[in-house]
This record gives C-alpha cells, sequence and structure tokens, in this order.
C-alpha cells in the first residue's frame, strides 16, 4: 500500500463540491482518497503555490492507426529538429522517436505526459486496420487509449440502409451490426466521417450534402447520421455518435453542420472539430465565419457536444478518413504530395499536408472561427479542447491554445499579426470572455470523461483514478501549461518538470454492447463474399487486444441500461 | 465456406499463410501426414514454404561457432558481439509485429542501422510516396469493385499465386484483366482465359511514361498504338487498378512507381482508379510500419551520436556490408524463405528458421533457430495493402523461442 499527500495546492476540480479551494489531496493504491490531516504517508508533496487538476484528456487525437503510419511516412523530410536530426533522449528512460508534426508513438506519449495529460482517444479507427490502431497505442507509452471505429460508410451498413427503405424497417439489425462491430473491434465508440461520401467517394461521387442521394445506394446523409446516432444510443454506449460533418472545409458549410443537427432528431450526439465546418460563404472571398451561428445551435441542443479542432499557424499534415474531401483540398497540400486509399469496403483515408499561414485570408479567419466558437458557447461541458491533432494543429500548441483562450491582451496581440482583413473586421475582437480556469480543467478534463463514459478519470473526487496534473500557477498559461511540476499516473510519477519519470503501459479503454448473434450469419455471409478476412480474423479477443497493446490493462467501460435491451 | 474449402471436404481451420503478402486465410494446412499438405489451394509458394516444416522440418539448436550450446549461452554469446561492435548492422528483418517491436529497443541501445533483405524494393515504394504521394486499394476494394486490373510487367501469380482468386478473377468478377509485359517476357504460365497480353518493345519505364503520358492525353506514340488504346479503356473504366510486383522492380524502380501513380492521379480527375502494388515479402514491410510508428522514421535510420539519422540511400545494407562500413551482423529470418546470411567476414548472430543452421555455421558466428510466426507461434503480418494486419495463428508448438523473445533476452543481457 503506498500513500501519497498533495499539501496545500489550489485543486481545480469543478466537478467536487469544492470546486476551487486550496487543499490537500491523498492518494492510496493509484486512487484519490480522504486522507486524516496528519495521517502519515509514504511521500508528501508540498503543493503550495501550484494548480492541481485531473490528468489531461484528448479526446479527439490521431495518435495511431494506417493513416497516421501514412502521415509520418509521407512528412519524413520534417522528421528533423531545424536542419539536424533530432537529438536522442537524454533520459534513458525515454527510446528514440521524432516529435515532428506526425511524431512516433513513443514521443507522442512522453510529450503528452510532460504536459499533464493522461488519456488519448484515436477518434477514426478503420474496422479492417483496428488491430494496427491498437498496437500503435498500445506503443504509445503512459498513456491510457481507446478508438472509435468508423462506420457509415462501410458499403455493408450502407446496403442495410438502403434495403430498410425510408421506413428504417430492419433497423434491429443494423443496430446489431454496430454492436458487433464495436464490441470485435474493441472500440471506445462510434465515429462517422463525411455521412456517406467516403464510400460515394469510390462510385465517383465528388460531393453529397446532407439531404443529396449516395448514388449507388440511395442514402443521404441524413438517414446515415440519424440511424446510428439511435443505433450507438440504444446499444448504450456512453459515447453517443462521434460525427465528422459533410462538406468539410467548404465554404457555406454551417448549412450542412445545421442539418447534421436537425438529422440528429433530439438524439444526443458529438459533433468534432467543428472549427472546420462553421464556414459562411459571406463577404468579397466568399469565405466568412459561422461560428456564431453554430454556437447559438450548440446553445440551443443541450444533447450535442463539440469539440473544436483549432488551427495553429505552421507546418502540418492532415490525416482523414474523409477521401472525398481530401481529395478535394489535395490541391492545396504544402508540400505538394498527398497520399489516398480507399480501403476494404470499409472507409478510405486522405493525408494531406498543410502550411497553414498567418497572412493568408482563410487560414486567419479559420483560426479565429475556432477561437470565436470555443468563446461563444455558453456552457464549458459541451466544449471539448482539440486541434484534432495533427489536423489543426500538433497537441504540443495546446499549452499556447489555454493561453489563447483565458488571455484577452495576448489573444489580441496574436490576431494583430494576422491577414488585415481578418485582424480588422472578425468578431473575435469583440469577444471579452476569457476562460477561467475551472473552464479549462472542464474542456480538458472533466468534460471529455463524462463524453465518455469514464467515471473514475477527469476529476478529483474520492474513488477517482490518481490521474493528476500538477503545475506551478503563473500568470503565463502558456508556461504553466507547458510543464507541470508534477504529473501522476494511476497513482505514479510519470513526469517531474518536464521530464519522464517512469513509463508504465497505459490502459485500453473499450466497450463491450450487447446485440443479438444472428447477425453473426450475415456477416459471415458478407466477409466470403467479397474476399474479406474471414469473420473469425475479424474479432479481436481480449487476449489479443492484450498483446497488441501491449500488455496494459483492459478498462472496460460499463454500457448503460436502455429500453431497447 | 468458399467453393475451395468445400471441395476439400472439411473446412480449413482459420488459418493465415504468412509465406507471402497477401496473407490468405481460406485454406488450411492438413498435418496429419508426415509431410504437411495444403488443404483447399494449390498454392505453389505456400507448398514450397510449408515443405521446410512437419516431419521433414530440420531440427536445431542454438550454436556458437559452429557448436551446439544452449540459449542462455547463445544469448550471452550475441550480447558480448553487440557490446563490442562499434558499428552494428541489423538485416534480414523476416519476422513479424511482435519481432520489430523488441528489435528497436535493441537498435536503439546499439545504435545498429536496420534494413530489410529486400530493402532496395521497399525502397522503391517509399521513395515514390514521399517524394510525390500516392492512391492506393485494398484487395476487397479490387475484388467488389474494379471492372479494369492492368497488371504492369507481368502477370503477378508466379510470386503471388493466389493473386487472381483474390481479385475475384474466375469467381465471378466482371473486371478484365490485361497484362502489360515486355515483347522480351514469356507468357505467363496457367493464366486463366480471358486475360489479355499487351506488349510492349523497351523497357519498363519506357512503358509506364509511354502509359502515363498517353493517359494525360499527351500526342506521344501512335494514335492507334496499343498504349493509346489503354489509355481509352483506363479513362472509361469505372473503377481501374494498376497492379505491380515491387520485388520485378530493376534499380530506380521508384521513377516507375512514380509513372504509376501519375496515371492513377490523372484518371481520379475524373473517374476512379488506385495502385495496388504487390510486395513487402518476409516481414519487410512489417518491420517498416512497425519502426515509423515507434519512432517515426522508417528503417534506413539509427540512433546515432548526433540523433536519429535517417539515410536511405547510405544504409542500404549490401552497401554497408560491401564498404566494410559495419563492425557486426544481426540476421534475422524466421520464415525460411528469406534468402540466407550473407556469408561476411564479421561476427555474426543469426536468428533464424532451423533450415539456415547451414548457412550459420563459422567462427564468429551464433546462430539461435526461432519459431515461424503462423507456424509455430500466432502473430501479426500487414498484407501487401499496408491496411489490414492479420493475425497469424500457430499450426504446432515448435518448442522453439519467438524472435521477440530472444531479441528482448539480449538486450536485458547487454542492459546487466
Amino acid at each position: 500500500m503506498t500513500t501519497l499527500r498533495l499539501r496545500g495546492g489550489r485543486v481545480i476540480d469543478p466537478t467536487g463540491t469544492a470546486a476551487d479551494a486550496v487543499r490537500d489531496l491523498g492518494v492510496r493504491d493509484g486512487q484519490v482518497v480522504a486522507l486524516a490531516t496528519g495521517a502519515p504517508v509514504d511521500e508528501d508533496i508540498d503543493a503550495s503555490g501550484c494548480i492541481v487538476m485531473a490528468g489531461g484528456i484528448d479526446m479527439h487525437t490521431h495518435i495511431g492507426g494506417g493513416k497516421v503510419n501514412l502521415a509520418r511516412t509521407l512528412m519524413v523530410d520534417g522528421q528533423r529538429d531545424g536542419v539536424n536530426p533530432f537529438a536522442l533522449p537524454t533520459n534513458p528512460l525515454e527510446m528514440p522517436s521524432c516529435g515532428g508534426c506526425a511524431p512516433g508513438t513513443l514521443a507522442t506519449g512522453y510529450r503528452y505526459v510532460e504536459m499533464g495529460y493522461t488519456a488519448a482517444f484515436e477518434p477514426a479507427m478503420v474496422a479492417g486496420n483496428a488491430r494496427h490502431a491498437h498496437m500503435e497505442m498500445g506503443d504509445v507509452p503512459i498513456l491510457d487509449h481507446g478508438a472509435y471505429v468508423m462506420l457509415g460508410n462501410d458499403e455493408l451498413f450502407l446496403q442495410m440502409l438502403h434495403e430498410g427503405g425510408a421506413a428504417g424497417s430492419n433497423f434491429e439489425q443494423i443496430r446489431d451490426y454496430v454492436g458487433w462491430t464495436i464490441r470485435a473491434t474493441k472500440a471506445m465508440g462510434v465515429k462517422v466521417v463525411n455521412p456517406g461520401g467516403i464510400s460515394a467517394f469510390k462510385f465517383n461521387q465528388r460531393r453529397l450534402n446532407v439531404d443529396e442521394n449516395h448514388v449507388h445506394w440511395q442514402v443521404t446523409p441524413r438517414q446515415v447520421v440519424h440511424t446510428l446516432a439511435r443505433a450507438v444510443r440504444e446499444l448504450g454506449v456512453p459515447h453517443p455518435l462521434h460525427i465528422h460533418g459533410s462538406n468539410l472545409g467548404v465554404a457555406g458549410n454551417i448549412e450542412s453542420t445545421l442539418e447534421t443537427i436537425r438529422a440528429l432528431e433530439g438524439l444526443p450526439a458529438h459533433l468534432t472539430h467543428v472549427q472546420f465546418h462553421a464556414y459562411g460563404s459571406e463577404g468579397p472571398k466568399k469565405f466568412s465565419s459561422a461560428a456564431l451561428q453554430l454556437a447559438e445551435a450548440v446553445n440551443a441542443n443541450p444533447h450535442v457536444s463539440i469539440d473544436v479542432g483549432q488551427i495553429m499557424f505552421g507546418q502540418t499534415v492532415t490525416a482523414s478518413g474523409d477521401t472525398m474531401r481530401q481529395y478535394a483540398q489535395s490541391g492545396l497540400a504544402s508540400p505538394r504530395k498527398w497520399i489516398g486509399a480507399d480501403i476494404e469496403l470499409d472507409a478510405g483515408c486522405g493525408v494531406v499536408p498543410f502550411r497553414y499561414r498567418e497572412q493568408s485570408y482563410v487560414n486567419a479567419l479559420q483560426w479565429a472561427i475556432g477561437l470565436e466558437i470555443f468563446l461563444s458557447v455558453t456552457n464549458p461541458w459541451q466544449v471539448v479542447l482539440t486541434t484534432d491533432h495533427p489536423n489543426g494543429g500538433p497537441f504540443t500548441s495546446y499549452p499556447h491554445l489555454i493561453r489563447l483562450l483565458m488571455d484577452r491582451g495576448f489573444r489580441e496581440e496574436q490576431l494583430a499579426k494576422l491577414h488585415p482583413d481578418v485582424a480588422a473586421h472578425s468578431a473575435l475582437r469583440s469577444i471579452k470572455r476569457e476562460l477561467t480556469l475551472a473552464e479549462i480543467a472542464v474542456m480538458t478534463r472533466a468534460a471529455p470523461a463524462r463524453l465518455l463514459g469514464l467515471h473514475d478519470r477527469g476529476h478529483l473526487r474520492e474513488g477517482a483514478a490518481a490521474d493528476i496534473a500538477v503545475y506551478r500557477e503563473d500568470a503565463d498559461r502558456e508556461a504553466m501549461f507547458t510543464m507541470p511540476e508534477y504529473v501522476f499516473k494511476d497513482g505514479t510519477l510519470v513526469a517531474r518538470a518536464g521530464r519522464i519519470t517512469a513509463v508504465p503501459v497505459g490502459g485500453t479503454h473499450f466497450v463491450e454492447p450487447g446485440y443479438d448473434t444472428a447477425i453473426e450469419k450475415v456477416l459471415r455471409r458478407h466477409t466470403e463474399a467479397h474476399g474479406l478476412p474471414r469473420f473469425d480474423h475479424v474479432v479481436i479477443g481480449h487476449d489479443e487486444l492484450c498483446r497488441c497493446c501491449n500488455g496494459g490493462r483492459l478498462l472496460p467501460t460499463a454500457c448503460f441500461e436502455t429500453e431497447a435491451r | 465456406m468458399s467453393a475451395l474449402e468445400s471441395s476439400a471436404g472439411a473446412p480449413a481451420p482459420p488459418w493465415t499463410c504468412p509465406f507471402c503478402p497477401l496473407l490468405c486465410d481460406t485454406f488450411g494446412v492438413d498435418t496429419a501426414a508426415g509431410a504437411w499438405a495444403l488443404r483447399g489451394s494449390d498454392c505453389h509458394r505456400a507448398q514450397a514454404a510449408l515443405a521446410r516444416f512437419g516431419a521433414a522440418a530440420p531440427s536445431a539448436a542454438p550454436q556458437i561457432d559452429g557448436s551446439v550450446c544452449d540459449l542462455d549461452a547463445a544469448v550471452a554469446a550475441a550480447a558480448r558481439i553487440l557490446a563490442a561492435s562499434r558499428q552494428p548492422l541489423f538485416g534480414g528483418l523476416g519476422t513479424d509485429v511482435a519481432g520489430a517491436r523488441a528489435l528497436y529497443p535493441l537498435a536503439s541501445r546499439t545504435g545498429a542501422i536496420c534494413d530489410a533483405a529486400s530493402g532496395p524494393v521497399l525502397w522503391h515504394g517509399l521513395r515514390a510516396l514521399q517524394d510525390r504521394g500516392g492512391f492506393t486499394t485494398t484487395l476487397a476494394e479490387v475484388r467488389t469493385r474494379a471492372d479494369l486490373i492492368v497488371c504492369l510487367g507481368a502477370l503477378p501469380i508466379e510470386r503471388f499465386p493466389e493473386f487472381l482468386r483474390r481479385c475475384g478473377v474466375g469467381e465471378g468478377s466482371a473486371a478484365q484483366v490485361v497484362v502489360v509485359q515486355s515483347a522480351a517476357e514469356s507468357d505467363p504460365a496457367s493464366a486463366p482465359a480471358g486475360i489479355e497480353i499487351l506488349r510492349f518493345e523497351g523497357d519498363l519505364f519506357d512503358a509506364a511514361a509511354m502509359l502515363a503520358a498517353q493517359v494525360a492525353g499527351r500526342a506521344v506514340g501512335a494514335p492507334d498504338g496499343p498504349f493509346a488504346a489503354l489509355a481509352a479503356r483506363l479513362h472509361a473504366a469505372r473503377y481501374a487498378v494498376l497492379v505491380y510486383e515491387t520485388p520485378r522492380l530493376p534499380a530506380h524502380g521508384a521513377l516507375f512507381v512514380e509513372a504509376v501513380n501519375r496515371v492513377v492521379a490523372t484518371l481520379n480527375v475524373r473517374s476512379r482508379a488506385a495502385a495496388l502494388p504487390l510486395g513487402g515479402i518476409d516481414g519487410a514491410s512489417t518491420v517498416n510500419a512497425v519502426f515509423t510508428w515507434l519512432s517515426g522514421l522508417p528503417l534506413r535510420t539509427r540512433a546515432a551520436p548526433g540523433g536519429l539519422e535517417h539515410e536511405p540511400l547510405r544504409f542500404d545494407a549490401q552497401h554497408l556490408l560491401d564498404d566494410h562500413a559495419v563492425d557486426a551482423l544481426l540476421w534475422i529470418a524466421s520464415y525460411g524463405t528469406e534468402p540466407a546470411p550473407p556469408a561476411v567476414d564479421l561476427p555474426r548472430i543469426v536468428l533464424g528458421h532451423p533450415s539456415f543452421a547451414a548457412a550459420a555455421q563459422g567462427p564468429a558466428t551464433v546462430f539461435i533457430p526461432v519459431s515461424t510466426p503462423g507456424i509455430g507461434s500466432a502473430g501479426h503480418l500487414f498484407r501487401t495493402d499496408g491496411v489490414v494486419l492479420m493475425p497469424l495463428s500457430s499450426i504446432r508448438d515448435d518448442g522453439l523461442p519467438g524472435v521477440a523473445e530472444v531479441l528482448g533476452r539480449i538486450t536485458r543481457e547487454l542492459g546487466a
């Protein structure tokens, strides 16, 4: 039994009764506990002058799987520190790994942990690539991890949706298929990317609006979204459907985004990287901010949550399942090269390098739109802080982003450096709001934990897993959030002032919803008819998951009871 | 159950054949007889590989300088070789994900340069991808969607005997298969009926460049020439797939791959097309994928004092050996289908299939027989399309340690 007391820190836990209080925090055997004042402990750490928060949780970050490895391969020239190779670590606990815009899994783990993050979720796991995704996540040291499996562009789903007709007569069968897929791939949730659009691109369709028919299956994105959201809900999966909407990056796409919210008809859902989906088509350049319209919709729909996908200036690489939109944007690639793939009747991927420039009108406006969204949604529990790593920018820019949100003067300084039309006319100029530490704690810890159904993470109440970040109080929030004094993972000190101190293997979060096994017959026929890996080879069992994930703990999250089950 | 399985009388166990990157899982192995036999397929490549196993399999014990020893002694000797080396080379790399995961810490610890036996071939594709990108597809997409499959260079059934069946050709697929090959090449043996052959004079590079130019609508070649007709058919296809075998590519093969990618890119402006390279043999692409995700850089990288150095040209294993630029060799060949460990005048550590024992004799050589993923132990390999990571199951415990276990022990021995 090991005990620890963090003494006299300012504990920010928006879920607790004392949301912001200077107090002691006790830990026993990896869990937050109430320790009697003066009770002897194995370790006593003076946290006075420090901010104590739960470990950060990134619920949308491309950290592992096929497209991430393609991004690394494509960006090989960027895997350097200026003109030199990345230096070898001086810390014997670390193995060498590059930290460019598409970092190695090892560097991913080290850098996240050094910033006080303790969990990260890969949002776009292709079912046919699930083992690979789990392997990569297993090779991200220290962090707990999980993934959302992509559905809604697989031919079987679209065929079923087509066969069910407008009445959705075979909904139960589709729900069973969704349940089976989540279980087979050991996913934490379901993501839909450009609903129906990835498949439509394989049939040479180049755009797909929310009420437009898929050229082959004659179903609409509206049907795809609604059906999947309902299936995920009825399966009792805690994380609602994770939606990367239609028309990513297209001027005027706010209409699609609002229609997608309407398509939910009150079902819960999470709209991801909404910055890329909040564009109007006004003004001389036919490209404008629709952040306020989006924020109004989010404020009016409490069942909807979002993450932002803030862009950051500089070189990055975008890795997405959205082949249709990545193809359309590939002409903007910088450097001029890109990788695409049609994948296994299941999904697709597009990897396009991007350089976001301050003097580009579009990029500057994208930057402002992201911040406007953060600052215009009233309830922080509906907003999660992301850059859609690496698509909007690398996760290592989070401390900078936090400062932009917490420090109006700093924000305006940055705004003034941008393309003059944006600097002069952006609605961001008139937004006075500065987020509080409590709001940041919600957006980076508590809200993602709640949205994922992780009851013992994202907070510091008694019984919580002792994933803790201790930051030295600093008016410069960027400096403060860059390097916590202490980071604990399940009670183990894993980083001390920017240096990794232990490298435990992280655990794997997943859900195992129930479903009617009659669906398996359909799936066996489908895999055989189309030359897919045999049915038995699709399913990842617990033992194999454990091997994939390097022997880390398996962390099944309970599904909730629903009327449908 | 597929027709092949049912014709064999009994369902095949869920086995994945590890001997080519198609990683077929629709046939099995009959282990009842002394020599193992394929059940449900006549793949000559799998049959040849399986002949190294079963009752006919050679047995082997670890050896140091040709003398039998126990595993502990072999591990200790291997660690001594690496400890004394100033610049080791890790070659062959015939292993799976677990082996690659165990290899990376050892390579980092020793500053070794890693390159696969098929490194030059692997680099044709990687280099083209890094310079210009590309657009690829996967086996089930080809089987379901393709209406025109163009095989550039040759019909790939010699190295990938199950290729046509995997594409559904002869099993109901409506795809037309066109083989574009040099006039100097003989016709493919045992090709099913209906496959067209288009011959060209000159080399593969010229042919690919000509095709790319004609697809792009440039006025080259004869307007009634064979490539003009093929270009028109590619444009007319709903989903065209361009297939090539990376092991067949000559020096500077990246230029050929670029030309193929140009054809695909041109077609995708108005219709749909994708490339399907066939390659990544003997675990090469799997080890490369693992190194890429761990470190951010592909093979041909080393943890040098100045940092993580990636040198795709300088770190070619054969060049390093020819130039005497390395002073120790660790060779991994767990499938038995890889090239034998090179006979070089260097201290050698060979982790290999027992059949490599004869090639791992001689002074300053440590030989450790290892289990074969998909035969003696479970494992994971990437399929040729780089998307599907197939699980391998063992047929029979061969009692040998896996590559990962041996590498882990060597790393621990070095650390002590």
